[in-house]
């Protein structure tokens, strides 16, 4: 595991000590460490399998560990789920949502067995928080994917939880419902609120995430502040019309280039510690250059560390 | 208190599926259509009884009363399946198990919910029932402590068949296959006792219908509730293992 420097708030809310998970022959998750403090959005990164949920799901107190330690606000997750939930809102990958009830009878049935103090009043608070006013009344049913996951989302804060765990929090939402949903993270960290969210929208983390957690395999690649890990190393990806692998050695030969993938037919990605895309240039018009553009930075990160064991 | 709301959401559950109402109506047409039969057929005897004296056969009140519950248990066997199956396997398909599982609510908690919901239901379905007795309340004097221990007996029975419903549906996400189970095993149970050559043999002992026919005559044994409440206690613990294990799945 490589960390970059990145400050972790000492009035830490989540540890995490050498969790490991087992499914049969399988280690979905392996001796992962982390902590969270008080206030801070995490993002959880990884490819598809790589542990995110099965971390995210033991962390909400649905899921036990084979071994390993997870503490939420001082409280083993494994030892006392139970007071650990009145801590934690969750929303899974797929929203957990009864969809022959209305919007409003589901977050009161949440809101009672989520202990929420006055539920009636901070049903109407969600409701509000999310923007699910005109919809409240509607069957579950009948609404679209990205009011239900705004529904997903509303049941995770019923309970003003101090710690929120969100799967894919924007998933099925359009542009201008995931600025919403940006903004109320960030509000809710300002108030305090430890949130940690997985996504596959790289640009999102950036937007609102404090640290950034890429996991693969079950094990953490990395870990930092964001604004640190995107100082750690530029990419460009190009299109050829005519791919020979003269091209791959002499972009292999520039000065700094760490890696040359081929990622399609004609199409390459080169990852180097600095500024390079006037000499690919260069050297891939004879090639028939096609495309060029600068790889998104924390994207290349994410790329070349899930990417390095494969 | 979870338990109740637990429960609550169960009975609005089944009312807000076609399923609910289907097992409502079914059960409303068919004991209706036993109560009318039930109730003509008694008539037809006391007239009897009038004219001939002698000659009729023998009569009594209970008569009408065990007859009409006994039936009842027969509809209640088939309708118990319905009614069990969705408790987890919907959840399951659904996957809305993981709200009740990051709640702060027990495993017991849970169980004990979906049980009392579906019991619920069930009181409802026999509420539905009760201008019987009232009507014959009105019009004459029935003994109506049977027709109390026939609700109780219907109940007690009820009581067997969902948990063991709820055994299954927390073992298959297909409300179906679930069903299916069910009711082989509530047939299973019912009718063993067809394999006992004495109502000493083991058969006859654990059959749902040896200890049901004994109330349903008026008769109320220890041994009998402490059947119904220990099947009921057992069905409900592998219920409550069985959710415990999601955990270290």
């Amino acid at each position: 595991m490589r960390a970059v420097p990145g400050g972790i708030n000492p009035a830490s809310m989540i540890e995490v000590d050498q969790l490991t998970k087992v499914y049969g022959a399988t280690k979905a998750i392996d001796g992962l460490s982390f902590t969270v403090g008080k206030g801070e959005i995490v993002g959880f990164l990884g490819p598809n399998g790589a542990g995110k949920s099965t971390t995210m799901r033991i962390l909400a107190g649905a899921l036990g560990a084979t071994s390993g330690r997870a503490l939420v606000g001082g409280i083993d997750v494994l030892e006392n789920p139970r007071a650990v939930k009145e801590l934690v809102g969750y929303l899974p990958e797929r929203p957990p949502l009864y969809t022959e009830m209305t919007v409003r009878a589901y977050l009161r049935f949440a809101a009672r067995i989520k202990s929420a103090n006055d539920p009636a009043g901070r049903v109407e608070k969600v409701i509000e928080q999310v923007g699910l006013e005109p919809v409240a009344h509607r069957l579950i049913e009948h609404l679209s994917k990205g009011y239900r996951q705004r529904v997903g989302i509303a049941q995770a804060l019923v309970h003003e939880p101090k710690v929120l765990i969100l799967d894919e929090p924007a998933s099925g939402l359009d542009p201008a419902q995931r600025v919403q949903i940006r903004s109320l993270v960030r509000g809710l960290a300002e108030g305090d609120t430890t949130v940690i969210l997985s996504t596959h929208v790289l640009p999102e983390v950036e937007a609102i995430c404090d640290r950034v957690v890429i996991i693969d395999q079950g094990q953490i690649k990395l870990q930092g502040d964001v604004h640190d890990l995107e100082g750690t190393g530029q990419a460009v990806s190009l299109v050829v019309a005519r791919f020979e692998d003269a091209l791959r050695q002499t972009l292999a030969a520039i000065e700094g280039v760490q890696k040359v993938t081929e990622t399609g037919k004609g199409r390459l990605h080169v990852s180097s510690d600095r500024d390079i895309r006037e000499e690919v240039a260069r050297v891939a018009v004879p090639f028939g250059l096609l495309e060029l553009r600068s790889q998104h930075q924390l994207e290349d990160v994410f790329i070349r560390l899930t990417k390095e064991d494969a | 208190m979870k338990v109740f709301w637990i429960a609550r959401r169960e009975i609005e559950a089944m009312f807000s599926t076609t399923i609910g109402w289907l097992v409502l109506t079914a059960y409303l047409l068919v004991t209706g259509v036993f109560w009318f039969a039930g109730v003509v057929a008694y008539v037809e005897r006391s007239t009897d009884l009038v004219y001939n004296p002698y000659g009729a056969p023998e009569m009594q009140l209970p008569m009408l009363v065990s007859e009409f519950f006994g039936s009842c248990s027969i509809v209640v066997l088939m309708i118990a399946p319905a009614i069990s199956m969705r408790l987890f396997a919907d959840e399951l398909k659904q996957h809305t198990m993981e709200l009740l599982f990051t709640s702060p609510v027990s495993v017991l908690e849970i169980v004990l919910g979906k049980y009392l919901g579906a019991m619920g239901f069930l009181a409802m379905l026999m509420l539905c029932t009760a201008h019987y007795p009232v009507s014959l309340a009105l019009f004459g004097d029935p003994h109506l402590p049977s027709f109390a221990l026939g609700y109780a007996t219907l109940l007690l029975m009820g009581s067997v068949l969902i948990a063991i419903g709820m055994v299954f549906s927390a073992y298959t996400s297909n409300q179906i296959v679930a069903s299916v189970l069910t009711l082989g095993a509530s047939l299973a149970l019912f009718l063993v006792s067809v394999l006992a050559d004495t109502p000493d043999d083991w058969q006859a002992k654990i059959a749902l219908s040896s200890h049901l026919s004994e109330l349903l005559t008026g008769i109320v044994r220890v041994s009998d509730l402490a059947y119904f409440v220990l099947l009921t206690l057992v069905a409900l613990f592998v219920t409550h293992q069985r959710l415990e294990s999601f955990r270290w799945r």
